[in-house]
């Protein structure tokens, strides 16, 4: 089944200078994209609308059948509801972090959705556990290193549990042994059924994980 | 190994949750701070020096403020009409809200003065068209001027570097702020995915780590400048 269908998208910041140009993409559950591409060709635009943050100039964006546009998420139970299937993990860390406490950073999202105190707890550690960032959890997010910070917000965002994970550059700032658990990982919630979109330069994406691979190129102006 | 709350598929129903006023606001905030640099200089081909266009904009906004003559104030606004009207269409409205939005607070403020004496009428009418030529003439000149050029021209007048340096890492640093305030709101939007109890401590959280961001911006950039030769003399471009 279809997830997520992006049908000649047009879309461009000036006049004349369009980002991507009839742009259409199918992405089925439980797959795994992957796109490519060099700066400027579209890549952050792709994923600010894969997250219903901007809308192209034409064309549809459907997520499991349902048209995403400027309408659509006017409804707050329904922007709601699309924001918590797709986690969006920005390609800069510190524009995600704004709690006083790792804890408090991973525990935002899970307070909102009608859990317990009990379950919030639950989830905030589990992902602790996952990501290995235990010992980080009382401190403050913006104190720590660049790597430490990506893990964060990696962990705020599976915190929400959501369908697919959009994922910009999640391997950029990490040393060689975090890549190589966050192949795994990411190996792991595919096997889950999640549905991954990964914007990267890494060819190790592609062995046993990625099932479709998207090269974006930088449109020629008018 | 994925913990079971991850590998299972939720039915998620979001609870109701009023109060994005105060996040809407935040956000436009940030969207006014960050375009303000695509609101600057965008420079024509036969656009004249940034310096003689300072001393025409000082001259015509001093001209308009002191004259009571009506043919020289109609004059002046013929003259910002006219070079508004040689700018591109999209140029327009921005210069044109902010001239509005400043005469009708003029009016505003001058209104009790009519209220109470009828005969200050034509003042207030005077002083509103002043203004709105004067704040035309600021925005035509931030409009079609780059802003390198504007730190040049004042240079050119020898005020002294230590100010012109306040005033451009000012400027640039609204922008920078403006687009991180505009980023994590976003990403507060994005994980809000339900009833938000703790509003005010997460607006906190965001105006917090823009106060921390920009101090740091603010160190990382002298340095740099420092290294690169930075003598506190401040040339401009």
């Amino acid at each position: 089944m279809d997830l997520i269908e992006l049908k000649d998208i047009n879309f461009e910041y000036e006049k004349g200078e369009p980002v991507l140009t009839d742009f259409s993409l199918t992405i089925e559950e439980g797959s795994c994209v992957v796109i490519r591409g060099d700066n400027g060709s579209g890549k952050s635009t792709l994923f600010r609308i894969l997250n219903g943050l901007s809308f192209g100039g034409s064309g549809e964006y459907l997520f499991k059948g349902t048209k995403i546009d400027a309408e659509y998420l006017k409804d707050n139970s329904g922007a709601k509801r699309f924001h918590k299937a797709i986690g969006y993990l920005f390609q800069n860390p510190d524009t995600m972090l704004f709690n006083s406490s790792v804890y408090d950073e991973i525990a935002f999202g899970p307070r909102q959705m009608g859990l317990t105190d009990e379950e919030v707890d639950e989830r905030v550690i589990d992902c602790l556990k996952l990501f290995d960032i235990e010992s980080l959890k009382d401190k403050v997010p913006y104190h720590l290193s660049g790597g430490q910070k990506k893990m964060v917000a990696f962990a705020a965002v599976i915190a929400l549990d959501p369908e697919v994970l959009v994922l910009d550059e999640p391997f950029a700032g990490l040393d060689q042994k975090k890549i190589d658990w966050l192949l795994g990982f990411l190996k792991e919630l595919k096997a889950a059924g999640k549905t991954l979109i990964i914007a990267t330069h890494r060819d190790d994406v592609n062995e046993g994980l990625a099932d479709k691979t998207i090269e974006l190129k930088i449109p020629a102006s008018e | 190994m994925l913990p079971d709350w991850l590998k299972k598929t939720e039915d998620y129903a979001p609870p109701s949750d009023g109060g994005a006023f105060l996040y809407k606001t935040l956000v436009s905030l940030g969207r006014v701070m960050s375009g303000l640099k695509a609101e600057a200089g965008k420079e024509g081909r036969f656009e004249l020096p940034a310096w003689l266009k300072l001393i025409l904009m000082i001259a015509l906004i001093i001209l308009t403020s002191v004259t009571q003559s009506r043919l020289v104030i109609m004059a002046c606004g013929a003259i910002v009409l006219v070079r508004l009207a040689l700018l591109p269409a999209e140029s327009m409205p921005g210069i044109l809200k902010a001239a509005i939005f400043a005469g009708i607070l003029a009016a505003i403020l001058y209104t009790p003065a009519v209220i109470m004496d009828h005969g200050l009428l034509g003042n207030g009418i005077r002083l509103v068209v002043k203004v709105l030529i004067c704040v035309t003439a600021v925005g035509l000149f931030g409009r079609t001027t780059q802003w390198n050029h504007v730190t040049a021209a004042l240079r050119k007048f020898h005020i002294p570097g230590v100010v012109i340096f306040t005033i451009d890492i000012t400027f640039r640093y609204i922008v920078l702020l403006g687009k991180l305030m505009e980023d994590l709101l976003t990403a507060v939007s994005l994980r809000s995915v339900g009833k938000n109890n703790k509003k005010y401590s997460s607006v906190g959280g965001v105006m917090g780590v823009t106060f921390l961001r920009g101090t740091e911006m603010n160190k990382e950039m002298y340095e740099a400048m420092q290294c690169r030769g930075f003598t506190d003399d401040y040339k401009g471009l």
